[in-house]
């Protein structure tokens, strides 16, 4: 037996155009909700363009904040080990607390996070009056750092941890000024 | 050989109506709207449904709330239940901080009106209800002068924790600074009701009592915290304690938009 293949010429409607148009058919067939859905969202009136969650061009605000607080810790160590009793306890948590806010900067940036100096900003004074003035002031400098630099983040992942950081240092300004001797009254 | 087999749906009409099927379909998909999806032809008249205006959490939203809950702890703290219950060492700072928050709301006024929006006067309506009139009427029942310092303290940490969470929503750079030197203020503020409650160092950490209660302390947490703000007030229960009053930042249901 002899088989024949049969050649047929390509014809207006042959199979290999069908299998395009059948492939093509599917996938406007997909696709039209979607574009249905695109266009009433337009219709919808959303003007504003959503901010990044992060933004490379942050980093470098971030890595200054991260030198801050990693030379903040290292200057509360160094008052730490000046005092003792309950003000030891409470400038040790205040360490901590900066000791948290390096480690939360620099675990952001993660690979971008450059190496940070843990070199104090002053040497502690003698007394915990002196030494939460001392602080107090820097702690005021740091907030202010914080702020001015979140006027310029893009991204709102890095805001947002600014801004928690910026909510409990506020708390040192004031909670140092009181043991530094300023009135309560004036301390806010 | 040539192989013919001769079918009446052969393999050419099957994929040629198969074809004509789904690009008829593709142009239906098209031309339908997702509002319709789902509907259920009914007989009868049926009444029309109103759709709700969408609302976005704009900057100026955001703005105005800030106002109207500057406006609500402005009028707490002044509030005759207060200041009457206050010792004497207190009520300064009842006249301050009020004084204060007033203030911050002449500041955002620019920023609103700037931006096209309309600025408010009026404390927050559906906080006021949530938990602003119940709290003063609990400092009214308990009489007891402790409580408005924690009061004091509850609302300065949600006016810091209510900035805090606008840093969130707030696309504009520059603006979440401006919120956030609204914040830091509030907090400052908490610091030092928290002091007046449990001062020195030792306030400043977290500790219990001999019962096993929370003591106030002037550094809860390490970082802002955005729960809801818990407040001890009013009087006591019939097992000697009291519930606390829950306080919340703002939210979708709360903006004044």
């Amino acid at each position: 037996m002899v088989n024949h293949q049969v050649d047929l010429p390509e014809t207006a409607l042959s199979r290999r155009r069908l299998i395009a148009s059948l492939l093509a058919g599917g996938a406007v067939a997909a696709t039209a909700p979607f574009l249905s859905g695109s266009a009433s969202a337009e219709e919808s009136g959303a003007t504003t363009t959503a901010p990044p969650h992060r933004d490379a061009a942050d980093n470098a605000a971030l890595n200054a904040a991260l030198e801050r607080e990693s030379r903040m810790a290292a200057t509360y160590a160094a008052a730490v080990a000046k005092t003792s009793g309950d003000d030891q306890a409470a400038l040790l948590l205040i360490h901590d607390h900066h000791v948290a806010y390096a480690q939360a900067l620099k675990g952001y940036l993660a690979t971008s996070a450059n190496s940070a100096s843990s070199q104090p900003l002053a040497a502690p004074a003698a007394s915990i009056t002196a030494i939460a003035q001392q602080m107090a002031s820097l702690e005021e400098e740091t907030v202010a750092i914080h702020t001015n630099s979140l006027a310029t983040l893009r991204g709102i992942n890095a805001a947002m941890l600014v801004a928690s950081i910026i909510t409990v240092e506020a708390r040192h300004v004031a909670a140092l000024n009181i043991i530094g001797g300023t009135s309560p009254i004036a301390a806010a | 050989m040539t192989n013919n087999n001769p079918s009446l749906i052969s393999r050419r009409s099957a994929l040629r109506t198969g074809g004509a099927i789904v690009a008829g379909g593709a142009a239906l998909a098209a031309c339908g709207g997702s509002s319709d999806a789902g509907t259920i032809a009914r007989i009868g008249s049926v009444p029309e449904i109103e759709k709700l205006e969408t609302e976005h959490v704009s900057d100026v939203a955001l703005l105005r709330t800030a106002m109207s809950v500057e406006k609500m702890v402005a009028v707490m703290l002044a509030d005759q239940r207060m200041t009457s219950l206050a010792e004497a060492n207190v009520s300064p700072y009842l006249t301050k901080y009020s004084a204060s928050h007033e203030t911050n709301m002449s500041v955002i006024a620019p920023l609103v009106t700037a931006r096209g929006g309309q600025t408010v006067s009026e404390p927050n309506a559906k906080l006021m209800t949530s938990y602003g009139d119940h709290a003063l009427e609990l400092v009214e029942e308990g009489k007891t002068p402790g409580d408005v310092l924690n009061l004091m303290l509850g609302l300065e940490s949600l006016v810091a924790a209510t900035y805090q969470y606008f840093v969130s929503l707030t696309n504009e750079a520059a603006l979440r600074a401006d919120m956030m030197r609204l914040g830091a203020s509030s907090s400052r503020r908490a610091a030092v009701a928290a002091q007046l409650i449990r001062g020195g160092t030792k306030g400043f950490v977290p500790a219990l009592n001999d019962k096993g209660e929370e003591l106030t302390a002037t550094l809860p947490t390490a970082f802002g915290a955005l729960n809801a703000v818990q407040v001890l007030l009013g009087p006591l229960n019939d097992i000697g304690t009291r519930s606390p009053l829950s306080m919340e930042t703002p939210s979708l249901n709360s903006m004044l938009y």
